[in-house]
């Protein structure tokens, strides 16, 4: 099935996926505006896909995880770096993962490709 | 450090051969989930590795947009490149269906032609700079490398969710169940040779009685 595109950003990382020709976009102002704003596109049928930068979604904080972990397949929600490039997330949430899952840490080499 | 057996157990013949059977499935059904949660883990690191690759060629292309459009706001300004973005075409479609690996259901994501051409793109093409097309085509080619990248991220979670399920359950019958069968199993069989035992003296004492009456 078909569905369209959304970006939570500031307004310049907004404007360069919009240039792209992502659907629907939202600068970010407010925890709580912005929060309501990704409750409808989480229930929206039409966006199947999130982009938020990670910036945004640790303002956001605890709601945003909660929303994330009560969610079902769609929208997939996918978390970028915005356009102040090199913000790197304080907490990598892949990582975690991986510990809580395989119950070890997983050191990764970083390989110069 | 044995395991206590909390139920009400008879100690008959029948209850131990029912007991053994039910040792027999759960040991059977632990197997099977562990090699299950094996599969799943090496699964697991598969999408985590092709994640790693994945991140990498985003970002850098992510970031090469980024630069662009820092180029491109120089060159227009910056309310007038966002209000070029306002006129380009927005209709976007990403293909999102599923498939399942190892019963688990994961998305796949595609996208058909995130690439246009200036023509296409919406913004009228004589009062706009030559930069914003480059602008367009650093960001369409992140956004396909994102559309993967989404989807791989997406699987890894699932996949992790199942992982940590199969994980309690495996757990769950390796260090409750089965102990608590098998402790039940030993109480039979201690319970049933007292009373082979108590019956075998007493046979004796009957035996000597007759033998000392006739």
């Amino acid at each position: 099935m078909s569905y369209k595109v959304a970006v939570i950003g500031d307004a310049d990382t907004v404007t360069g996926f919009a240039l792209s020709g992502v659907s629907y976009t939202y600068v970010h102002a407010d925890k709580d505006r912005t929060l309501a704003k990704l409750a409808e596109f989480m229930v929206s049928e039409e966006v199947g896909l999130v982009f938020i930068t990670h910036r945004i979604a640790e303002e956001i904080g605890a709601e945003f995880r909660r929303m994330m972990r009560a969610k079902k397949l769609l929208p997939v929600v996918l978390r970028i770096p915005d356009f102040k490039t090199g913000y790197i997330p304080v907490v990598d949430e892949l990582y975690e993962l991986i510990k809580r899952t395989v119950g070890a840490e997983i050191v990764v080499r970083a390989e110069e490709g | 450090m044995a395991a206590v057996a909390t139920e009400v157990v008879t100690p008959t013949r029948m209850e131990l051969l029912k007991l053994k059977h039910r040792v027999n499935l759960a040991q059977r059904g632990h197997d099977l989930l562990k090699e299950k949660m094996d599969a799943l883990i090496i699964e697991f690191f598969e999408v985590l590795r092709r994640i790693g690759e994945a991140r990498k060629s985003a970002l850098k292309q992510l970031s090469l947009a980024y630069r662009a459009l820092s180029v491109c706001s120089a060159v227009m300004g910056t309310i007038e490149t966002r209000q070029a973005s306002r006129e380009a075409k927005r209709e976007l479609e990403v293909e999102i269906s599923t498939r399942h690996i190892m019963g688990i259901v994961v998305p796949t994501l595609e996208v058909e032609r995130v690439e246009r051409d200036a023509l296409t793109r919406g913004y009228s093409l004589h009062t706009t700079p030559s930069v914003l097309d480059e602008v367009s085509k650093e960001f369409e080619k992140a956004l396909g490398l994102l559309v993967k990248l989404a989807e791989l991220e997406e699987s890894a979670r699932a996949i992790a969710r199942e992982l940590e399920r199969t994980k309690r359950r495996v757990n769950a019958l390796e260090y409750i169940l089965i102990p608590r069968l098998k402790a039940a199993l030993k109480f039979i069989e201690m319970r049933l040779d007292e009373m082979e035992r108590e019956n075998f003296s007493r046979l004796k004492r009957i035996k000597a009685m007759l033998e000392a009456g006739a």
